[in-house]
């Protein structure tokens, strides 16, 4: 539908230039397509913490971009001692051992006590609530077995490309792992 | 940002470790519950399935190829600016702006200079998927499928003119800022464009205080500048506009031919549209031009020795630098004990790892030697190829839109009169009489 | 042909000069923001953690307390201690990873056991023979060093962490595992299990959140055992009656803290109770009906073993325990299952 005006020429320099330099840019494109192409990943991987390297520094609560962290308390019930005195549910001198708001040590009251037998006490973490602050897996690690750890939960964690807690982790804690094996779970302390 | 040769590693091998802990030494047994109580198991919520990457991935090609065929065959606006919605949703809030073309060619960059990364192929597929379209088409992945030139896009209402200085001055800015990310993604110490992204902690609604003002303080700029991120800042928008300077095909204003008629030349909010030139270049030019030819390598050769300088102070990003230099450094009055500060605790982790730790350092500044040299190269080169552009005056025979800044947006196209006609917006011009220029216009549709 | 006026054209000139007023202006704004961006993250990384579990005070003990002074420490040479004893002589038997050290008072290795796992805890009978308990059975040597025989294990769950020997022949070994303590005579064979739960017999039951059962034998006949999950110290007969109880918990200096302490055990000459605890690493001494009497040592000579406790370096916290030993003369050797170190504490003059 378009014809050409007569006065324009078949080829300039300027076309020549163009031409070749986007060759030149598609064979670079490709060359870099071809260099990464033996190195890709096929499965992508995704941020996670390694409770051995924790320091519990409390920046995962404040770092994340999210406005609640998607670091949360996970348990590992088959190490803890089902304490009626746990050192990660009450402040250091609680007045009584009881739910009372002033014994709890959680900031946000996020861990569940539930009587399972005498007298051992079941803890669980609603994760709707826990901040990620590492204060009851401090309390846990110190007088306890250990069994509380911060791990990233990915039903939460957006997967960003640089991971603002990982930045400045104190403990050098935060690294990537495959994802499809996206939990670092503490499944034994060595007595 | 971490070195990608100790993730996999230290990930995969913590995990084989506690396995192994597992096995060799059993796990000291739990409580005997008399009341038949069953140890809950830890949940383990999934990650984003593998597949809806793919899925991404099909989309945006999807969008790229539907964006060219708004551009060049429907040359319809209200459909870019459907395809804009789309892309905004899609890519913008539900992705939440991450997976991004922009942030991608990070990823590519450590991945050509860090053996050990293992680069996922849908990311690669991102960054260069728009760059190679760029190549044969030119701009269409910023038109319509870029979520931030979506959303400038979208609340753009009074656009004002950029002087010309301003516009050529700021316009270096995304080489400049495209040479900072690749370098510090090069080195393995930080995206930084995912950092300073503006506008995804809009699409994430949550960030800190300062990147959602500066979120919020460029969609106001947005209202009366056109896409200002996109020309000002967008560090791939520099390799796109390289990309569509060199492109096949070209955006233009007209179906058919230019009559010169000069009612599309301001209607590009963005700056974009030319006018018709001249050929003849002055012999002042030619030699001016020349002088910079030969300025060209100096300022190369300066960026580099430039880059050298700069390059201890640059690499105080990457963390494992900044906690060497913090473990060298002049000590600081220690917290009062109890009081631990995260600080105080990496600074302690630091020195109990000493040597690790310094190796890593060494090893870090070493990459940021040549990376800033490179770096500082080609700030120089983009200097001097501002001042040599500068200089050129291509010829042009139409008013079309510049290859390197036209967007595709589509906006001009209606201020075109054989566009309305052939929209069939106003009818054919009568014809000709014996006063009237111009050559014979084509058959056009009439409803 | 338009021909821009003058005033808007761009000269390279004019271009430069703009360009270098407007890079200026970038240039400090950018400084400016990338200064603002590091302090503010300096400010964060030095501001003290809001979420900071802080037991500080409670590791400042009141210097009247203490009773005690250091006044010699060695090392043991094996790696990973975990329970220390005192021989006839006065040798220390140490057990570790892999081996059970014998060390003289000053500290010279004189021996070694070796063997294929973790020893755990070691007694030794009056005539030399040497009991080590390692994870689910008790091996035994004589004088010399030699092997004399290895017990079977006693159960499915079996985790030994403490021994004693009686006065009968017998042997006591505390069994984290099982929550109870097994009698055995000199072959090897069980002669009964103390401590179990038994509410006809009012035995509560030991709680067990960690393998810290430990076990302590004195001349009166009794033997003492801890308690870690109920904060309290038991005392059995040799048929396991259970004769008294006492302990409370509290972080104060009185109590036992945390979720399971006492973790070991020991008696002086004169029937005192020598407590080691974890968390906040501290040996204390007990009157006999469980009265608090004075400090050993406190958690500000274990700085170490309280930072992995708290897991604040990157080793398993779990580990971090203390152990204690009483020699004739009631001195107290002290073993730092971190450092490696043990410590002579003599009373202060």
């Amino acid at each position: 539908m378009e014809t050409k005006p007569a006065n324009v020429p078949p080829l300039n320099r300027r076309q020549f230039l163009r031409s070749s330099l986007r060759v030149a840019a598609m064979t670079g494109v490709g060359a870099v397509m071809g260099r990464l192409a033996g190195r890709t990943a096929t499965r992508g991987t995704v941020w996670q913490i390694d409770p051995a390297r924790c320091l519990r520094c409390g920046q995962c609560a404040t770092e994340c971009v999210l406005a609640q962290s998607a670091v949360k308390c996970v348990h590992t019930h088959a190490i803890c001692g089902y304490c009626e005195l746990c050192t990660s549910y009450f402040v250091p001198e609680p007045n009584a051992l009881n739910t009372g708001a002033e014994n709890q040590l959680c900031p946000t009251a996020a861990i569940r006590r539930k009587y399972v037998e005498d007298p051992y006490y079941e803890y669980t973490i609603d994760e709707d609530l826990c901040i990620g602050c590492g204060k009851c897996v401090e309390g846990c690690n110190r007088f306890g077995n250990g069994s509380l750890y911060l791990q990233i939960r990915h039903n939460h964690c957006l997967n960003c490309n640089e991971c603002s807690i990982a930045r400045v982790c104190a403990g050098d804690a935060i690294h990537r792992v495959p994802a499809d094996h996206p939990y670092l779970l503490k499944t034994t302390v060595s007595h | 940002m971490k070195r990608r040769a100790n993730t996999f590693v230290a990930g995969i091998g913590s995990w084989l470790a506690t396995q192994a802990v597992a096995l060799a030494e059993q796990r000291f047994p739990p409580p005997d519950f008399e009341s038949g109580y069953k140890l809950p198991i830890t949940q383990t919520p999934a990650p984003r399935a593998e597949w809806l990457a793919w899925l991404d991935v099909v989309v945006l090609l999807a969008a790229l190829g539907f964006a060219c065929h708004l551009i060049f065959r429907r040359r319809s606006r209200p459909g870019l600016v459907g395809l804009s919605l789309f892309s905004l949703v899609y890519f913008g809030f539900y992705r939440k702006g991450c997976i991004c073309a922009i942030g991608a060619v990070q990823n590519v960059t450590l991945a050509l200079c860090d053996r050990s990364y293992a680069l996922p192929l849908t990311v690669l597929v991102f960054a260069l998927a728009p760059i190679v379209l760029s190549l044969v088409v030119g701009r269409a992945f910023c038109a319509a499928v870029c979520p931030h030139g979506a959303l400038q896009d979208l609340v753009l209402i009074k656009p004002s003119k950029v002087p010309a200085w301003l516009e050529h001055g700021l316009g270096i800015v995304p080489y400049l800022y495209l040479g900072a990310g690749l370098l510090f993604a090069a080195t393995g110490s930080a995206f930084l464009v995912c950092r300073y992204d503006p506008f995804v902690p809009l699409f994430r609604l949550s960030g800190s205080f300062w990147m959602l003002t500066a979120g919020a303080a460029f969609v106001a700029l947005g209202m009366f500048v056109g896409r200002p991120y996109c020309r000002f800042l967008c560090p791939y928008g520099a390799l796109l506009r390289v990309g569509a300077t060199l492109a096949r095909w070209r955006v233009r204003v007209t179906p058919d031919y230019c009559t010169q008629c000069r009612l599309c030349e301001h209607s590009c909010p963005f700056g974009a549209m030319r006018e018709p030139t001249p050929a003849a270049a002055q012999p002042a030019d030619r030699r001016r031009l020349g002088w910079l030819v030969v300025l060209l390598p100096v300022l190369v050769l300066g960026g580099v020795w430039l880059g050298r300088a700069l390059s201890v102070p640059l690499s105080h990003l990457d963390p494992n630098v900044a906690l060497a230099e913090k473990l060298l450094g002049p000590k600081k009055a220690a917290p009062p004990a109890g009081v631990q500060t995260p600080e105080s605790l990496a600074l302690t982790r630091a020195q109990d790892n000493a040597k690790d730790v310094l190796a890593a350092a060494v090893e870090a500044r070493a990459r940021f030697a040549t990376a800033s040299r490179w770096f500082g190269g080609w700030v120089g080169l983009v200097i001097g190829l501002k001042l040599i552009g500068l200089t050129m005056r291509p010829s042009r025979a139409d008013y079309e839109p510049d290859r390197g800044a036209c967007f595709g947006c589509a906006r001009c196209f209606s201020y075109c009169p054989s566009e309305r006609v052939r929209v069939g917006l106003q009818p054919l011009a009568p014809a000709a009489g014996p006063a009237a220029p111009g050559p014979a216009v084509a058959q056009a549709k009439t409803t | 042909m338009k021909n821009p006026s003058a005033g808007s054209r761009i000269t390279r000139r004019r271009w430069l000069r703009q360009g270098v007023r407007h890079a200026a202006v970038l240039g400090l704004a950018g400084s400016a923001v990338i200064q603002n961006r590091r302090q503010a993250r300096a400010a964060d990384n030095t501001a003290p953690n809001p979420f900071a579990y802080d037991v500080s005070r409670l590791e400042k003990t009141d210097p009247k307390l203490v009773r005690f002074a250091e006044t010699r420490r060695f090392h043991c040479p094996q790696p990973d201690p975990r329970r220390l004893t005192l021989g006839p002589d006065g040798n220390l038997f140490v057990a570790a990873r892999d081996a059970v050290a014998v060390l003289d008072p000053t500290g010279t290795l004189v021996r070694e056991l070796t063997f294929a796992g973790p020893a755990r805890c070691v007694a030794v009978a009056a005539d030399g023979t040497t009991f080590v308990g390692l994870r689910d059975h008790v091996e035994l040597f004589d004088a010399g060093g030699q092997r004399i025989a290895a017990w079977d294990s006693p159960g499915r769950k079996a985790w030994l962490t403490g021994l004693a020997v009686g006065d009968q022949g017998d042997l006591f070994a505390a069994d984290s595992g099982n929550r109870l303590v097994w009698r055995y005579n000199r072959s090897g064979k069980v002669l009964g299990r103390l401590g179990e739960k038994n509410p006809q017999r009012d035995i509560a039951g030991f709680i067990l959140p960690s393998p810290y059962l430990d076990v302590a034998w004195h001349k009166d006949g009794l033997l003492r055992v801890n308690n870690p999950g109920r904060h309290r110290v038991e005392v059995y007969t040799r048929d396991g009656d259970l004769e008294l109880t006492w302990g409370k918990a509290s972080m104060g200096i009185d109590g036992f803290c945390g979720c399971c302490n006492p973790i070991a055990v020991a008696l002086m000459p004169d029937g005192r109770y020598v407590t080691c605890e974890k968390g906040l690493p501290r040996v204390k001494i007990y009157r006999e009906h469980g009265d608090f009497d004075c400090v050993v040592a406190g958690p500000e000579l274990f700085p170490q073993n309280a930072r992995i406790g708290a897991g604040e370096e990157a080793a398993d916290g779990a580990r971090a325990a203390l152990d204690a030993a009483v020699d004739a003369h009631g001195r107290v050797f002290v073993l730092d299952t971190i450092t490696g170190d043990i410590r002579l504490m003599e009373p202060k003059a």
